[in-house]
């Protein structure tokens, strides 16, 4: 059953939520939109194009400390980071939800990132379904949809004068407040996106591996690594130990196949060394290996790393193309 | 999250640390926790990541065998921050190993079958448990060649096991080095053109291998021309490696992640992965 909440009480709903949890929503830091922790409701956009970064970094954060290394007297003791705080991840479209769901694959597989499970048990998704796309937007030919429900346990939906509340699981229901309505009313139809065909990309991918398409595609690379960032399936990360005053610390932190050197060994051999093998990892990684491994493909159609590449490096032509070197192939 | 995070590392008690060539030391390790130190299992082939706190952690191939009395060892070269850090530490000093990671050499389907093992540098480090496991269990195999090459007569590893290895029956030390000194009276050769003349059989028989990647692609070309098959040949990868649990993906090579999937791989295996190593 839909339920209908005003703005107001949703408002409402959002200044309790706050007072028990943490409360993580789209807000506008220096003209970005970008997913974080509020200190109040009125922060809160409600009409926004995706943010600048996924809000993967709720779960998989920038940078974060995995333990502290203690010494006393010689006694060495590892003291783990703990994730304490329940929360609610508030506004995320369906897109940035699939995109957590995917990066459940390696993270919850056994052994599980403790980190990252605490935080995805801890914390509850309410997402916000698309009522307009961008340019960029292709979530449905990645398995998803502006009114997708499945990866969120609540799904709100814009109409005038409010939203409709589509409690998707117990947990979702329990969360809400008491007293909603039934929503009686006709559910929007879902904006339509363009259509990005995969047909045969897998296959193609599996012999255009030492085409040369991929060093063509990669002159242009700066190797900035900003498709990563920007990306809510990109999960390669990196673990350093800072010492500072003192004090010891293990740090995890996003790391990109992008980087010179991201898989240099300390003997000097590194099986990458040309931005055409990184930038062909990124796309083998995505469409190929993660697909073998968790029988999903590791692209939700977001589009953010086709708006912010500055060299306009696109997944969607990427995939076009493959096609159609493989057509050229068959044909010659 | 609590002490069952998968980043976090046992601790351990460096008890001695010798000196294996001017680059290398043996470092021999207690994990101080007595249930995990007797729960602590591993086979030749295996590695675990070491830690040195403050620097860093990275991955190396364990050289002992499991229930040896000298606890884990490791034999640790120079070459970057956490290894020159891994080497101060003195006896008595804390470090942090997880582990064991990866799968290991199938020794126990090598049994009846001649063994050739090709080693270069450091790569003897990976293979010294496999020599210890065969000859430990030496009527398990038939004839064992180990055919082990570095730079100089002093970068030789492991040479205080070097007499049991030649006094072993059936088995036979092959050393060489690229550049001898005053003292040296054996061969001065590169590793590939020392399997070329000691030309192992390929009948019944499974090489191992491991080095620089320069001395494993000539030698593999050596070895195809004996008449090696790509499935008897084997290898274990070195690879960029920071959470060793198949999640950071530094180690991710075509399909397979080197820490979960590997290290040891056949050739057969390798050719067929989609990105070569």
């Amino acid at each position: 059953m839909n339920l209908f909440a005003s703005k107001d009480d949703l408002i409402r709903w959002l200044d309790s939520l706050l007072e028990k949890q943490i409360v993580i929503a789209p807000v506008r830091v220096q003209e970005q939109t970008m997913f974080q922790p509020i200190s109040k409701v009125e922060e809160v956009i409600f009409d926004f194009d995706n943010t600048t970064l996924s809000p993967k970094g709720w779960f998989l954060p920038p940078t974060e400390t995995l333990f502290s290394v203690q010494r006393d007297d010689g006694q060495v003791e590892l003291v783990p980071a703990l994730v304490e705080q329940d929360a609610v991840l508030f506004g995320l479209h369906p897109c940035d939800a699939k995109g957590i769901a995917l990066m459940d694959s390696p993270f919850l597989q056994e052994p599980g990132d403790a980190l990252y499970r605490e935080r995805r048990r801890r914390t509850a998704l309410v997402g916000l379904a698309c009522r307009q796309v961008q340019p960029e937007c292709f979530c449905t030919s990645m398995g998803s949809a502006p009114d997708d429900p499945s990866n969120v346990d609540i799904l709100l939906t814009e109409v005038e004068d409010g939203y409709i509340v589509q409690a998707v699981t117990e947990r979702g229901k329990a969360l809400l407040p008491q007293g909603l309505v039934e929503y009686k009313g006709k559910v929007p139809t879902p904006p339509k996106l363009q259509a990005v065909p995969t047909k045969e990309v897998i296959s193609a991918m599996r012999e255009l591996f030492n085409d040369p398409y991929w060093e063509q595609l990669a002159d242009r690379c700066l190797h900035c690594n900003i498709c990563a960032y920007v990306c809510p399936t990109c999960y390669c990360f990196d673990m350093r130990d800072y010492a500072d005053k003192g004090k010891v610390e293990r740090v995890r932190s996003w790391e990109s196949c992008q980087s010179p050197g991201f898989s240099l060994t300390a003997g000097g051999y590194d099986p990458r060394t040309t931005k055409g093998e990184r930038l062909r990892q990124r796309f083998y990684h995505k469409l190929l290996y993660f697909p073998e491994q968790f029988q999903d493909v590791a692209c939700v159609g977001c589009g953010r790393c086709v708006r912010a590449c500055p060299v306009n490096i696109d997944i969607r032509e990427v995939i076009s193309n493959l096609q159609q070197v493989m057509e050229a192939k068959s044909g010659s | 999250m609590g002490p069952e995070s998968p980043f976090i590392p046992y601790l351990a008690t460096l008890k001695t640390a010798t000196q294996l060539t001017p680059d290398i030391k043996l470092l021999s390790v207690e994990l101080e926790d007595p249930e995990i130190r007797a729960s602590f299992d591993y086979k030749p082939g295996q590695f675990a990541l070491l830690s040195a706190f403050g620097e860093g952690e990275a991955p190396f191939g364990i050289v002992s065998l499991p229930l040896q009395k000298d606890g884990l060892e490791f034999a640790v070269r120079r070459i970057g921050t956490v290894t020159r850090a891994l080497q101060e530490l003195e006896p008595g000093d804390t470090l942090g190993v997880r582990g064991p990671f990866g799968n290991y050499f199938p020794l126990e389907d090598y049994g009846g079958k001649n063994i050739i093992i090709i080693g270069g540098g450091i790569g003897m480090a990976p293979l010294r448990p496999v020599i210890n496991r065969i000859l430990e269990r030496r009527d398990n195999y038939q004839e064992l060649v180990i055919i082990n090459g570095a730079r100089t007569p002093q970068d030789l590893v492991f040479q205080p096991e070097f007499p049991i290895w030649m006094e072993t029956p059936r088995t036979r030390l092959e050393l060489t080095v690229d550049r001898g000194d005053e003292h040296w009276e054996g061969r001065v050769a590169l590793v590939p053109d020392v399997v070329k003349e000691v030309a192992p059989s390929p009948d019944n028989a499974i090489a191992i291998i491991c080095g620089p990647p320069i001395m494993i692609r000539f030698t593999l070309a050596g070895l195809r021309n004996l008449g090696f098959k790509d499935n008897q040949i084997v290898t274990t990868l070195e690879a960029k490696m920071k959470c060793g649990l198949g999640k950071c993906a530094r180690c991710n090579i075509g399909e397979k992640y080197v820490c979960q999937d590997g290290p040891v791989f056949t050739l057969e295996q390798i050719s067929q992965f989609l990105e070569q190593p």
